[in-house]
C-alpha cells in the first residue's frame, strides 16, 4: 500500500482519533517526539531528534504509586497505571532497535516491569527508513540498516510523493486499516543508504569481555576528558537507568522513578558513602563496556549501542565512542596498552 | 593559524622535555572538524596537540582532576582560559604555582558543524590570555563586546508574566544533563548541591519547578563570580540562552556594587564574597 505525502496530515488526525500520536517535532529549538498537534513544527526530516523517543515507554519522570497514611497506619495505597493508547509515527531503524533493547531489560530475565510492559502493549510503532544520514550516524555498522525495520509494527519507505506502507505485525495491520480510507494500492522498494561513519566492531566485543580489559590503561585515558555530565546517558536511546524516590505531602504522597545516570557521582553512592565507582575512569569504563560488552554478556543480543551517534554528535567535549571502538579494535589484544 | 601550531607543539616539546611540566592539557584532533581536549605527556607526541579555529573547549577546570601534581601542569590559555585560571585560583581550587601557563591570543573559535562563529567567541571581550608562562603567537586586537547587557536589557523590558513565560518554556526542555555545572569553572564545588541527596535540596523529578529551581540556583551560585566564558550555554545539548541568566546577575552586581568583571586577576574580590563600608544596604 501507498500514502500519498500530500494526506499525512489526514492520516495524523485519523491516528490522534484513536491514539497519543508521537512524532518528529522541533519545539523551541528542540527535535523530539511530541503529541501531534503540539505548539511546534513537524520535522519529519529530523533524521535523528535530539531526544531518543525512549520516554514513550520509560519517561524521564514516571509516578509508580501513590498512598495516603493515618498515623502510622496506610490507608491507601495505589498503583498508578498509564494504559493510553500510542503511536510512536517516524521512528527510525535505530530507535526501532532500542526499543527491543530496552525489552530484553524491562520484560525478560524473570522480571517484567508492569509499567514498561503496560506501555509497550498500548504502543504500535510507526518506522520510517531514512533517506539521508548525518555524520554522526554509524547504525549499519552495529548491524542494522537505515531503510528497513523489521520489528517495527509498520516500515514505511520515503519514495518522493509517496511512502511506501508495509504492516509488519497485528499492531501493525490493525493501524494500516485505520488508515486504509488514505491509501492506494501500489507499492515500491527503498533505494539501499549507506552510513558515511564506518566502525569496525571486529573483535571489539571479544576483547572487551575479556577480563583482562578490565584494568587496561585505555579507561584512565578515555575518560580524562570525560566531564561527568550526564548528556550521553540522557540523549542515548537504550540508556535505561533510575532512580526511585518519593514525594510526600503532608499525609499523602507518591513514589517516582527518573532516568539516572552512570556519569554521576551519586549514582553508586552507597547507603555508608563508599562509591565503589569514585572517578570518571570507572564510570566512563562501565558506561562504554556495558554498551558494548555486558548487555551481549546477560542478553546474548549484541551491542546496546544501535550507532544513532546522538551521543557523538552531543557530547560538550567530543568523547567519541566511534574513536573509542577503533582504538580497542587497534590493540593487538585484550588488556595490551597499544 | 599553521605557524602558531607548529610554535604550540615546539614549545609544549620543550617544556615536556626539560620537566618543567609533567603533562600538557591542550586540544587534540577529533573524527570530523571536532577538536577535542588531549592531554599530552610525552614529548614524542606534542603532535597531537592541534590550534585551529575549532579549539571550542576551555580547559582549566580538568587542573581540579588533579589538585596535588608531581609537575607543574602545562596548561593552554586563552583570554577565557586565563580568566577560568583566575577563576579557581581565587576560589582555592588551584595554585598558580602548580600551573604553567602556555598563552594563546585567540580571535574566536568556528562551530564544527555550522562553520560560523560561534556566540561565546562574538560576545567574547577578553582575546588575549591575561596571564601566561610563554606566549604562542602575537597578540590579536582586542574588540569588546558593547552589547554584553543588551539581551538583559531586552529581558528587562518585558512584563513579569512574559518572562515567567520565556523561562518556563526553556527549563520544561531541560534534561537535567548537568552540563552547564560541570563544565563550569565556577561550579567549583568539591560536592554540588545537587548531588547531596540526603538533604535533598534538589528534587530529582524532571519537571518545570525542578528545573526552574536548579537553574536558579546554579545561576545565583556563581552570580558574581561568572566569567562569561559562555560554556554553559554552548554545551547545553537543549539550547538553554543560559548567559541572558547568568548576565543579569552581573548587570545587577555592576549595578549595585560597581564595574566588576570576574577573573580578571586573582586580587580583586568577587563583590559578594566581600564586602565595604559602603556597600549597598537596603536590605540591611
Amino acid at each position: 500500500m501507498k500514502l500519498a505525502k500530500n494526506k499525512l496530515q489526514q492520516a495524523f488526525d485519523l491516528m490522534a482519533k484513536e491514539a497519543n500520536l508521537l512524532v518528529p517535532m522541533k519545539i523551541e529549538g528542540v527535535t523530539k517526539f511530541a503529541p501531534w498537534g503540539a505548539e511546534g513544527e513537524l520535522a519529519m526530516d529530523a533524521v535523528n531528534t535530539l531526544l531518543p523517543p525512549k520516554d514513550a515507554l520509560f519517561p524521564q519522570t514516571e509516578k509508580m504509586y501513590k498512598y495516603k497514611t493515618r498515623l502510622t497506619q496506610v490507608e491507601s495505597l495505589e498503583e498508578i497505571k498509564e494504559t493510553d493508547k500510542q503511536i510512536i509515527f517516524g521512528i527510525r531503524s535505530c530507535d526501532i532497535h532500542s526499543i527491543d533493547c530496552m525489552d530484553e531489560v524491562f520484560l525478560t530475565r524473570g522480571y517484567v516491569d508492569s509499567f514498561y510492559s503496560r506501555k509497550k502493549e498500548n504502543l504500535t510503532t510507526v518506522a520510517i527508513g531514512c533517506t539521508k544520514v548525518l555524520p554522526t550516524c554509524f547504525c549499519d555498522s552495529m548491524g542494522l540498516n537505515p531503510v528497513a525495520a523489521p520489528t517495527a509494527d509498520v516500515q514505511l519507505n520515503d519514495l518522493g510523493d509517496y511512502y511506501a506502507v508495509k504492516a509488519q505485525t497485528e499492531k501493525g495491520e490493525a493501524l494500516v486499516n485505520l488508515l486504509k480510507p488514505l491509501l492506494e494500492e501500489g507499492d515500491g522498494e527503498a533505494a539501499a543508504l549507506e552510513c558515511t561513519l564506518k566502525v569496525n566492531m571486529d573483535g571489539v566485543q571479544k576483547k572487551l569481555m575479556n577480563v583482562k580489559m578490565f584494568e587496561s590503561d585505555i579507561w584512565q585515558e578515555t575518560a580524562q576528558k570525560c566531564i561527568g555530565c550526564g548528556t550521553c546517558t540522557y540523549v542515548c536511546p537504550t540508556c535505561y537507568c533510575f532512580d526511585i524516590e518519593g514525594k510526600e505531602c503532608g499525609n499523602e504522597g507518591y513514589k517516582f522513578r527518573c532516568w539516572d545516570s552512570c556519569m554521576f557521582s551519586e549514582y553508586t553512592r552507597m547507603a555508608g558513602g563508599h562509591n565503589p565507582r569514585p572517578s570518571k575512569k570507572e564510570r566512563v569504563r562501565n558506561r562504554f563496556l556495558h554498551k558494548l560488552a555486558y548487555f551481549e554478556d546477560r542478553y546474548g543480543k549484541g551491542s546496546l549501542c544501535v550507532g544513532c551517534g546522538r551521543c557523538v554528535a552531543d557530547c560538550p567535549v567530543d568523547l567519541d565512542i566511534t574513536m573509542f571502538i577503533d582504538k580497542v579494535g587497534a590493540l593487538k589484544e585484550a588488556g595490551s596498552n597499544d | 593559524m599553521s605557524d602558531m601550531q607548529a610554535k604550540l607543539r615546539e614549545t609544549a616539546k620543550k617544556l615536556l622535555e626539560s620537566g618543567e611540566v609533567g603533562y600538557i592539557i591542550g586540544w587534540g584532533k577529533g573524527r570530523t572538524n571536532k577538536t577535542s581536549p588531549v592531554f599530552v605527556k610525552e614529548p614524542a607526541k606534542v603532535d597531537e596537540l592541534v590550534w585551529n579555529e575549532y579549539c571550542l573547549n576551555t580547559l582549566a577546570k580538568y587542573t581540579m582532576d588533579n589538585m596535588y601534581p608531581e609537575k607543574k601542569i602545562g596548561l593552554c590559555v586563552r583570554g577565557c582560559d586565563s580568566r577560568a585560571v583566575n577563576r579557581l585560583i581565587q576560589d582555592n581550587q588551584l595554585k598558580r604555582e602548580n600551573v604553567y601557563l602556555i598563552g594563546l591570543p585567540c580571535e574566536g573559535k568556528k562551530d564544527p558543524v555550522t562553520g560560523e562563529m560561534v556566540k561565546k567567541c562574538i560576545e567574547c571581550m577578553h582575546h588575549n590570555p591575561l596571564e601566561a608562562d610563554v606566549m604562542v603567537g602575537e597578540p590579536v586586537q582586542e574588540k569588546g563586546y558593547p552589547d554584553r547587557f543588551k539581551d538583559v536589557e531586552a529581558m528587562e523590558a518585558l512584563s513579569a508574566d512574559e518572562r515567567y513565560e520565556f523561562w518556563a518554556k526553556q527549563y520544561d526542555k531541560c534534561i537535567r544533563c548537568y552540563a552547564c555545572r560541570n563544565v563550569c569553572p565556577a561550579c567549583n564545588c568539591r560536592e554540588c548541591y545537587v548531588d547531596q541527596y540526603r538533604v535533598g535540596w534538589q528534587g530529582k523529578q524532571n519537571n518545570r519547578a525542578e528545573n526552574q529551581v536548579y537553574g536558579l540556583t546554579r545561576a545565583y551560585h556563581i552570580g558574581d563570580r561568572c566569567i562569561e566564558c559562555g560554556e554553559c550555554e554552548r554545551v547545553c545539548p537543549v539550547g538553554l540562552p543560559l548567559m541572558k541568566l547568568n548576565r543579569k546577575l552581573l548587570k545587577d552586581a555592576n549595578e549595585l556594587f560597581g564595574e566588576y568583571e570576574a577573573g580578571m586577576n586573582t586580587e580583586v574580590k568577587p563583590p559578594l564574597g566581600t564586602y565595604k563600608l559602603d556597600d549597598h544596604e537596603e536590605y540591611m
